[in-house]
């Protein structure tokens, strides 16, 4: 049952602000300011959430936010993985703004299943190169979920770089999935670039 | 109700029926098998991805991917659906609890097959409380009195014994598994509560009506986060393929650390 909790909270993760990976330069962040950093981010998350404004209001919002506190770039870059020497500087271009955009748009579709929500920060630790925040997720009429930030210091200020549930990193999960796509097309980055193009026609359509 | 089954727990319980239907399947596919070509070990790039995704029978987990896919769209999710609008989380909560409970003996077994005392203990206090002051496994007052649960299988006994996980396999009903973790099924087939007590028709309609409610609640508690993968991962294969194996490599994470030994009164500690 435990099992079914890990992977139900690792997925239910996906939705809070998905597909976030880590910086490869970063430096590590004092457990107590990577703490008061969640705090203040998870805060401001739960505030447009549950705010009264439109889905479209809420998702420009989250946009801002994310860019804010979320290193989108080292994020994309982790998620290239080692195809990101494969990459031309165009498609590495094309990658990190179809990565902003779909980052954003995997958000928008989260909001309405995430009203009412309350967050608790719990403890922070250091794991590696990351200091990982740990946190409780409540909303109504859900089981709480523990997630876990990652923060790393990326130019000067604390970001996040990582979402794990119990041991499921969301950096490393959407490594593996766009590894796949890459693979399944003979190793084509361009290959990635569509899939990220038509899904982001997909969702924005949906 | 393919990726809700992906985990182990969800095995055991679909393992009653599934069994007969799964096997003989595998079997095919094994004969069947449309293997991935692995690119040239020349290309050292593209072969370590290859390798380090263990999965050479992707063509035919691939369709198995998708037939379950089918199975969940058209039946188990719906029948999700209707069970979340006629229950309430609390509800769901205490069939989780129970269906827990009832797997603690198996996990007991493993605990002690695999060496870890501290879990094997803490399954036993849990079986024990909850089935009694708990009314037969429905509340989970072990938890809140310091007995908190953790998982584990047959295919977490044998990674402890080292075994290693071998190739990524997706099974029809079932989902997620590897050449290691399907040895769960037989097992688990048996290591049940009611496996103990004397055949009865009774038992029989019990043990299928626990099964049953045990798949509709598990698939109800992932409707939101599956509708979420489906729609935002460009792989979702790939996606569950991913948190399969890191939730396995977590679970083992978690069963060490649960079993940490408590040092008896006797022992001489240093003054604080």
């Amino acid at each position: 049952m435990q099992r079914r909790r890990y992977f139900l909270s690792a997925t239910a993760a996906l939705p809070m602000l998905g597909l976030f990976a880590g910086a490869a330069q970063a430096q590590a962040v004092a457990p107590d300011a990577a703490k008061s950093f969640i705090q203040q981010s998870g805060q401001q998350l739960v505030t447009i959430v549950n705010s009264s404004a439109s889905d479209s209001q809420k998702a420009d919002q989250l946009r801002q936010l994310v860019d804010q506190i979320v290193a989108v770039d080292q994020v994309g870059d982790y998620v290239l993985g080692r195809y990101l020497n494969v990459a031309t500087p165009a498609q590495h271009t094309r990658f990190l703004a179809a990565f902003h955009q779909l980052l954003s748009y995997n958000i928008t579709y989260q909001i309405k299943a995430y009203q009412g929500i309350t967050f608790t920060v719990n403890g922070a630790s250091t794991m590696g190169n990351d200091t990982v925040v740990d946190t409780t997720i409540t909303s109504p009429g859900k089981a709480p979920v523990d997630v876990g930030w990652a923060v790393d210091e990326v130019g000067g200020t604390p970001k996040i770089v990582d979402v794990i549930v119990a041991g499921t990193s969301l950096r490393i999960t959407t490594r593996n999935d766009y590894a796949s796509v890459i693979t399944d097309n003979g190793g084509q980055v361009s290959a990635l670039l569509s899939a990220m193009k038509s899904q982001i026609a997909k969702i924005s359509g949906g | 109700m393919v990726r809700l089954i992906r985990m182990k727990d969800k095995m055991r319980r679909g393992a009653k029926k599934g069994l007969y239907i799964g096997a003989p399947a595998l079997l095919l596919a094994t004969l069947l098998a449309g293997c991935a070509t692995p690119p040239p070990v020349s290309d050292t790039a593209d072969y370590q991805a290859y390798e380090q995704q263990n999965d050479p029978l992707e063509p035919t987990n691939r369709v198995f991917y998708n037939v379950n896919d089918k199975i969940d769209r058209y039946a188990f999710k719906p029948l999700a659906q209707g069970y979340v609008d006629i229950t309430t989380q609390p509800i769901r909560n205490h069939v989780g609890n129970f269906v827990t409970n009832i797997g603690e003996p198996a996990r007991l077994l493993n605990f002690m097959a695999s060496g870890k005392p501290r879990d094997a203990g803490t399954s036993l206090v849990r079986f024990l409380i909850n089935s009694t002051v708990g009314i037969g496994g429905i509340f989970d007052p072990a938890t809140a009195l310091g007995y908190p649960e953790t998982d584990t299988d047959f295919g977490l006994t044998l990674a402890e014994w080292g075994v290693p996980a071998g190739p990524y396999l997706y099974l029809p009903i079932f989902g997620p598994s590897g050449a290691r973790d399907v040895l769960n099924l037989p097992v688990e087939f048996f290591a049940t509560p009611m496996e103990a007590a004397p055949a009865s028709a009774a038992l029989s309609d019990f043990g299928y009506a626990e099964t049953g409610v045990h798949l509709v609640n598990t698939r109800a508690e992932y409707i939101q986060p599956i509708d979420q993968i489906q729609a935002t991962a460009l792989d979702p294969y790939a996606t569950f393929r991913s948190l399969y194996r890191q939730s396995l490599d977590s679970q083992l994470q978690q069963i060490d650390k649960a079993d940490t030994p408590t040092p008896p009164d006797w022992v001489m500690r240093p003054a604080q």
